[in-house]
């Protein structure tokens, strides 16, 4: 994952394990990283700023790979939506969790992984 | 116009894994075959409206590839899997203003390759992914089955929508296209089958999934008076209406339990002046069995959350209450987006419907749905004269 130049300070953010996503001031309202607009004024400056990490989750995908050769099936991706402490929505990565562990509204807490080579990126863990 | 406006042809190319030919000269086959089934010939149409699928389809240049002359409507017109039912709410404006006297309305595709599998002709890939949005697919958010997994989830979580409740969509949709010649899947399908289906995206088996076709479909638009006098009998279009609901992507938001039928239905039935007890054939659009379900409940045709119960009822199949999806939909029969359902309703009210043919069809409802749930689009249509 490389930087595109609209989201850099996210990923500054993630390297320092900190949520950072985008705050319009005037109307206290957040929205998600990539996110274009303030919904509310119609402010496209929107600043940036730290969230608490905490969210719950609202609906979940589990992707399953297809078996290799030998049968070894990779393990499931469990995709979401996340609703954010301050109310927006993510489309996230879950991890640490087990399908039957899920439901509605299960908190969870942002958690930041730190690849060798290419940027911090962001998956959700339970709380 | 007191009489309002109808379809007078429908034009289909071979659907499916058609190779060798391109969306252009499929959506022109389209458009002639459409002129030709209305008893009219190219000169005669004065308007053109162009739907494209995913790439490499035409736009308003279709009209000089065809060597159409003095039109006085041409536009491309697009709100995704929505756009057929605009298509034919502006065409069917356009005759009855004057502003046009016969509109094709075209939809044409061709995302299937030679040896590629049907899914990753919807999938995003790349070598390398940029900044936020391109984590997010990194992380597993390539295709569109992922986003209507999410919705389909939440409605079960919300309602107690089960997989077999799904499956039971897949199973009578599938039970109208054995009875469809044109349907790619005519094997029977059980609910089992169904159940035994890979993930695609858990909770979405293979077969809650629409199929991916090559091809082009197309209408042509008149007055209905004027459509009394053609080849084929005039399918009356009764209303039309939209619904593009904004779901927000934050806190509150009814992303997955709503649709925008909820809007496009009312307005439609509305015009129309029927109301959901009235309708006879269902048409709707179902590039997931889950959109079948929650387009029902947002219909009226039965409460919110009860979706799956009305579905696994049999009320869908063949000798339901509510026949629905009667050509075998985009399921089992043909993914031409908006097209699919809009086919089968004109096949339905013509009469054409063969082995498969409903008996009471005086009202048919169409259905279109694009992007993830963000835009719905409503037709009425009908054998009759609108108040006849």
């Amino acid at each position: 994952m490389r930087r595109d130049g609209r989201t850099d300070p996210f990923f500054d953010g993630a390297a320092a394990d900190r949520l950072v996503i985008r705050r319009c001031e005037r109307c206290d309202r957040w929205y998600a990283p990539d996110h274009g607009g303030c919904s509310g004024c119609g402010d496209e400056e929107l600043s940036w700023a730290e969230a608490t990490g905490e969210a719950t989750l609202v609906t979940w995908a589990v992707k399953h790979g297809r078996p290799a050769g030998d049968g070894t099936a990779p393990p499931p991706a469990h995709l979401a939506l996340v609703e954010l402490a301050e109310g927006p929505w993510l489309h996230a990565r879950l991890d640490g969790v087990n399908a039957s562990a899920l439901r509605e509204g299960l908190p969870l807490r942002a958690s930041f992984v730190h690849p060798d080579e290419g940027e911090s990126y962001l998956l959700f863990r339970p709380a | 116009m007191g009489e309002g406006a109808a379809i007078a042809g429908l034009g289909m190319t071979e659907l499916g894994r058609v190779y060798g030919r391109s969306p252009r000269r499929l959506a022109a086959d389209a458009v002639r075959r459409a002129v030709t089934d209305a008893g009219l010939g190219l000169a005669d149409l004065d308007g053109l409206v162009v739907s494209h699928g995913l790439g490499g389809s035409p736009g308003i240049e279709l009209a000089d590839t065809m060597g159409l002359r003095d039109l006085r409507v041409l536009t491309v017109m697009n709100s995704f899997g929505a756009t057929a039912g605009a298509m034919v709410a502006y065409a069917a404006m356009s005759v009855i203003s004057g502003a046009a006297s016969a509109v094709a309305c075209v939809f044409a595709d061709a995302p299937l390759r030679p040896r590629q599998s049907s899914g990753s002709a919807y999938q995003r890939d790349a070598r390398e992914w940029y900044g936020f949005g391109g984590m997010t697919a990194a992380l597993g958010f390539r295709d569109v089955n992922t986003p209507y997994a999410l919705a389909a989830r939440r409605h079960m979580n919300r309602y107690g929508t089960t997989s077999e409740q799904l499956g039971a969509i897949a199973v009578s949709t599938r039970q109208w296209a054995v009875m469809n010649p044109l349907a790619q899947m005519r094997e029977p399908m059980t609910l089992a089958d169904h159940q035994n289906s890979r993930w695609v995206a858990e909770p979405l088996h293979l077969l809650d999934c629409c199929l991916v076709s090559n091809g082009a479909i197309a209408v042509v638009v008149t007055g209905a008076d004027r459509a009394r006098d053609l080849a084929r009998p005039p399918v009356h279009i009764w209303g039309w209406g939209q619904g593009h609901p904004g779901h927000s992507k934050e806190r509150g938001s009814e992303f997955g339990l709503t649709t925008g039928a909820a809007v496009s239905g009312p307005t439609a039935m509305k015009m129309a002046g029927v109301t959901a007890q009235d309708v006879d054939i269902c048409q709707l659009y179902d590039c997931y069995t889950y959109t079948v379900l929650v387009s029902l409940e947002d219909y009226g045709f039965c409460a919110k959350g009860e979706g799956g119960a009305f579905a696994a009822s049999g009320a869908l199949g063949p000798g339901g209450a509510l026949p629905t999806n009667t050509g075998g939909g985009q399921l089992s029969a043909y993914y031409m987006w908006g097209m699919t359902p809009l086919s089968e309703a004109v096949i339905q009210a013509r009469g054409d419907g063969g082995e498969r043919q409903v008996a009471k069809n005086d009202v048919v409802l169409v259905s279109g749905n694009g992007g993830i749930l963000d835009h719905h689009s409503t037709l009425i249509v009908s054998p009759h004269r609108k108040g006849a």
